[in-house]
């Protein structure tokens, strides 16, 4: 593992290897084609592989993180570290990164607001954990070689692609010269500015915000406690709001706002970082500055998040302002929701129409994102004199009234969408099951190994019941599920009811909660949570 | 449902007491003290569809009436 150098992080350096297909060698052919090895296309590739399901990832880069060592991602929601859990490189994560829980709004010194967010929290894995995204990326390309069915071509630009009802033709470039690469399935994680998404004409709604931001990566020798502090109207900044939160390698990302006019390149100049810093942090601290960068905020929607068989994850399809980490978190969501579909396809065990609620379920998410992460942005920067006299009125309440608190809007964090309304569920029900260890085994676990399979837990009458017994022939039928019964401690975790069975997705989220459930109640909720009706 | 029917006990000694809570601030202060009424009331009513009708009913009455829609 590489140290932090004063300058910067030593990030690791992938090899360029001349692609079969410009040695004549290849078959110019591949089932999955991934475009962008960013936090979703990597998460997407592993995900696949962790299935026994080969892809190509073509990467413009070779390297992790962007340019430089700026880090964008510092916050992992429980949901991400759920799922790198399921792929297996969840203990690197936790060993590297910081985890937290405790949250402040402030006003000057004073706590306006503080949350925990372990209350409540029953998943194996913690509410969050913060480390540069570049770490991730790197575990992510590490633990992808380990798994070995995936190819990474490292510095293969993705230039145009065409397609039609049985695939699709990717043109690359490379520094030995262009290929043709067809796919019968491309997913596109390139990227906000993706260039498949333009080349195929698709439209994206959009809009830059005015607001400006200067992040300053930086370490100091001040001890600060490991919470996440935000401040609306910051003394030392001008009373505009400051962010400031502990990452990997004692680095912390603070997160000034800027005035809306502010020269980008002025408010980076790293003399400007460090008067920042000192106004902050008192005259006297000594820090490294790690890396300093301004930005403003952008929102990006596509309408489909599929075109024919081409699927767009992560910034490719959605963007919006990092309030709550919503941005890389929802990505890493969308990947897991499209690996598990498309294995099932590709086994012969689901038909095409599953891979259509992938926009089905993901594309209201990053709705909700946006308009979660707008009214975020709305509290912070105030548009008229009225907003400013609520925000204000709220952060005078706040102090002595709870209920104000609750409308002090610092960025809500990600937390998994609701797939209620998906053609996918059945009844009432739709919503994310926390990582819960059932049995000293967590769900994780049980949904690890090749292809993709529903978990079925069934919770018994009596000892004598037979309930598990007449679910069996399922299995048998050939649909991809595990059946389990939970046993009274695990029961009271799971809050079901004697005689109950929940239908557990690929994805932690549930398909079905059925009371008095039998075979044929199983069976038609699984014809549902596999895309047959 | 918002209420329409009167409900507030003594009406004629809280319009007084209203008034009084603004003797003597600025129409700024005043404006700032409005503001913690409005949400002081909205925890009170508590109903989100009601809240939403009191917004509706304050936007389309008065002078803001004939503009457009929020
Ligand atoms: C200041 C800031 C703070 C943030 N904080 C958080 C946070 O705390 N938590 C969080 O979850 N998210 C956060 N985000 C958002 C997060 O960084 C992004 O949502 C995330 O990087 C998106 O991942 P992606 O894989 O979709 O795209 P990207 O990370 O942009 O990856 C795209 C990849 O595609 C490659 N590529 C592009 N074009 C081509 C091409 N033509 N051919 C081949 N390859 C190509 C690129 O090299 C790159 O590797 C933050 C963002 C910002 C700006």
């Amino acid at each position: 593992m590489t140290e932090l150098s004063p300058t910067g992080y030593d990030l690791p350096v992938y090899d360029y290897v001349r692609p079969p297909e410009l040695s004549g060698s290849g078959s110019g052919h591949c089932r999955v084609a991934i475009v962008g090895a960013g936090l979703a296309g990597l998460t997407m590739a592993c995900d696949l592989a962790s299935r026994g399901v080969a892809a190509i990832v073509l990467d413009e880069d070779d390297t992790v993180g962007v340019r430089g060592a700026s880090s964008r991602g510092i916050c992992y929601a429980q949901k991400s570290l759920e799922i790198f859990d399921r792929l297996g490189f969840y203990h690197r994560i936790r060993d590297k990164g910081v985890t937290w829980s405790v949250g402040k709004v402030l006003r000057g010194q004073d706590t306006l607001y503080r949350f925990d967010l372990a209350e409540g929290s029953r998943s194996a894995q913690p509410p969050f954990i913060n480390i540069q995204q570049f770490y991730v990326e790197w575990f992510l390309v590490d633990r992808i070689r380990e798994l070995g069915c995936t190819e990474l071509r490292w510095k293969n630009r993705v230039t145009g692609i065409h397609q039609d009802e049985n695939g699709a033709v990717l043109s690359v470039e490379t520094p030995d010269g262009r290929y043709s690469l067809e796919a019968d399935w491309v997913i596109d994680a390139a990227g906000h500015a993706s260039l498949v998404r333009q080349s195929l004409g698709l439209p994206t709604q959009g809009e830059l915000g005015e607001d400006r931001w200067c992040i300053s990566d930086v370490r100091f020798t001040k001890e600060l406690p490991v919470e996440r502090w935000t401040w609306v109207e910051a003394p030392f900044n001008g009373n505009r709001a400051v962010w400031q939160h502990l990452m990997a390698d004692g680095v912390w990302r603070i997160d000034y706002q800027m005035l809306p006019n502010t020269d980008p390149q002025e408010a980076s100049r790293p003399e400007m970082a460090a008067a920042r810093l000192r106004d902050q942090l008192g005259p006297d601290v000594e820090f490294d500055l790690v890396w300093v960068g301004a930005y403003a905020y952008r929102t990006q929607l596509m309408d489909n998040f599929r075109h024919g068989r081409v699927f767009f994850i992560g910034d490719a399809a959605h963007v919006k302002s990092p309030f709550g980490a919503r941005g890389g978190n929802s990505g890493i969501q969308d990947a897991e929701n499209l690996a598990w579909k498309l294995s099932l396809v590709l086994k012969g065990q689901a038909p095409e129409t599953l891979l259509d609620s992938y926009n089905a379920e993901r594309r209201p998410a990053a709705v909700e994102n946006i308009a979660v992460t707008r009214r975020s942005g709305r509290f912070l920067a105030p548009r008229t004199d009225m907003e400013r006299l609520f925000r204000t009125a709220v952060m005078d309440l706040a102090v002595d009234h709870p209920f104000a608190r609750l409308l002090l809007n610092t960025g809500r964090m990600c937390v998994p969408h609701h797939y209620g309304p998906s053609p996918l569920t059945t009844g009432d029900t739709g919503e994310a099951m926390p990582n819960l260890v059932l049995s000293s085994r967590p769900l994780s676990d049980m949904l690890q190994g090749e292809g993709a399979h529903f978990l079925a837990l069934w919770c018994p009458r009596d000892a004598q019941d037979r309930l598990g017994s007449s679910l069996s022939p399922l299995t048998q039928e050939g649909w991809p599920l595990h059946i389990q019964a939970v046993s009274a401690d695990d029961r009271k975790a799971l809050g079901m009811a004697a005689g109950e069975v929940l239908l557990i997705r690929p994805d932690l989220h549930l398909a079905a909660r059925l009371p008095n459930a039998d075979a044929e109640q199983l069976r038609s909720a699984l014809r549902r949570a596999t895309g047959r009706t | 449902m918002m209420h329409i029917t009167p409900n507030i006990p003594d009406p004629d000694a809280f319009y007084a007491a209203l008034l009084d809570t603004h003797r003597g601030l600025s129409a700024t202060e005043s404006q700032a003290l409005n503001a913690r009424l409005v949400l002081l009331l909205a925890n009170q009513i508590g109903d989100q569809a009601v809240l939403m009708s009191c917004l509706q009913t304050a936007r389309n009455t008065g002078a803001t009436h004939r503009r457009n829609d929020p």
